[in-house]
């Protein structure tokens, strides 16, 4: 193409034209903070990791302990947590090891590569928080079915109405409600969080894989 | 140690600092711009720079942390590039060899080169660099036959949004 080797002609002749950059400003340069997206990712994985890390931690207390008790799930619960930090340890350690192979030396499409899987790492252990949460969740408003007086007694009181079934009905879709309403807000952060940093680095994977299939 | 790790940083730097300035003055417009890309880039390659050992030239390694940052690791938007903005190309000629029609080539041509993406901005810019097609291959990490394949297409888009 003609204009091409033209436009190169002018490209290797043009280096002059540039506002040469001195050594002082370069030192000032390396000093001050990189704004790249790898940082960004790895500021909101840590504030997402120490969130959900902080909701497990402060959530349950004494009196809670107490009721599991008495509903006879205590001993599973406590497993669940355990195993559940054990969990989160390995993922602490998947991250490290992530953020480390990120190394700007790579192709260009090796390091996307590598930047979305750190941040599917992130991801997974999101969603296996709010997986562990709904286990929990399940598993808690059964043995309160069941075992808990109170409910026993609202229970009772519930099926002596006339229009008990609705009441039920009512109860489902409030919890049904309560779900969808927690998970709506987790994707509105992921699309608008993530959304918006990774959106160009997803288009240009996306083209770089293109072309090579 | 690390003085003298900063200290031939800089130099080398220095001296291959039009590198990144082409590279900014593709995924850019506006001095402003230019600048932060400028910055953000030398920021990501002082960062890489430990790790450079000298097996590969200074600039090849240069290249691929520039472009990995211009294309993957810069965060904001290239998008709002304004062909009405870039005007500097006139600065691209020395006086005597000053030719009109000449001139208003190259500047079509690079308002074309501005409509294309970033993937394939950073192929045209390899080709305007004289690199051969292992390198960009190498350096994008897509094969050598693609490489070859995609910037005829990419020759083929140019001509047509010149001549449309």
């Amino acid at each position: 193409m003609e204009e091409l080797d033209l436009l190169k002609k002018s490209w290797q002749k043009s280096e002059q034209s540039f506002e040469q950059v001195s050594e002082n400003q370069i030192y000032t340069m390396i000093h001050k903070n990189s704004s790249s997206v790898v940082k960004w990712i790895m500021i909101i994985g840590i504030i997402e990791f120490v969130l959900v890390t902080a909701l497990g931690i402060f959530i349950p207390d004494d009196n809670y302990d107490r009721t599991l008790e008495k509903n006879h799930v205590g001993t599973l619960v406590t497993v669940i947590t355990i195993i559940s930090y054990f969990v989160s340890i390995a993922f602490i350690y998947l991250f490290y090891k992530n953020f480390r192979t990120i190394s700007t030396t790579d192709s260009v499409r090796k390091l996307m590569r590598n930047i979305l899987k750190t941040r599917k790492t992130v991801q997974f252990y999101v969603w296996y928080n709010l997986g562990m949460f709904v286990i929990m969740f399940i598993i808690i408003m059964f043995s309160f079915c069941y075992y808990d007086e109170n409910f026993s007694k609202m229970f009772d009181k519930v099926q002596l109405k006339e229009n008990a079934s609705l009441i039920w009905a009512g109860i489902i879709g409030l919890f049904f409600i309560m779900f969808s309403v927690m998970f709506g807000l987790f994707w509105l952060f992921y699309k608008l969080v993530y959304g918006f940093l990774l959106r160009k680095l997803n288009k240009n994977y996306q083209e770089l894989k293109k072309i090579d299939l | 140690m690390s003085q003298d790790l900063e200290q031939s940083f800089v130099k080398q730097l220095k001296e291959n600092q039009n590198i990144i300035h082409k590279i900014c003055r593709l995924y850019t417009s506006g001095q402003d711009a230019h600048n932060d890309l400028f910055q953000e880039i030398t920021i990501q390659l002082w960062k890489a720079f430990p790790k450079f050992r000298g097996d590969s030239k200074f600039t090849t390694w240069a290249y691929r942390v520039a472009l990995n940052t211009a294309i993957t690791l810069y965060r904001k938007s290239t998008r709002s590039i304004s062909t009405t903005e870039f005007d500097n190309s006139k600065h691209f000629i020395k006086q005597e060899d000053y030719n009109y029609e000449e001139e208003e080539q190259i500047k079509l041509m690079y308002k074309a080169v501005y409509q294309l993406n970033d993937i394939e901005k950073a192929l045209v810019f390899m080709y305007l660099e004289d690199k051969d097609y292992e390198e960009i291959s190498e350096t994008l990490g897509i094969s050598e036959v693609n490489a070859r394949v995609k910037m005829n297409r990419i020759k083929g888009k140019l001509k047509k949004i010149l001549n449309p």
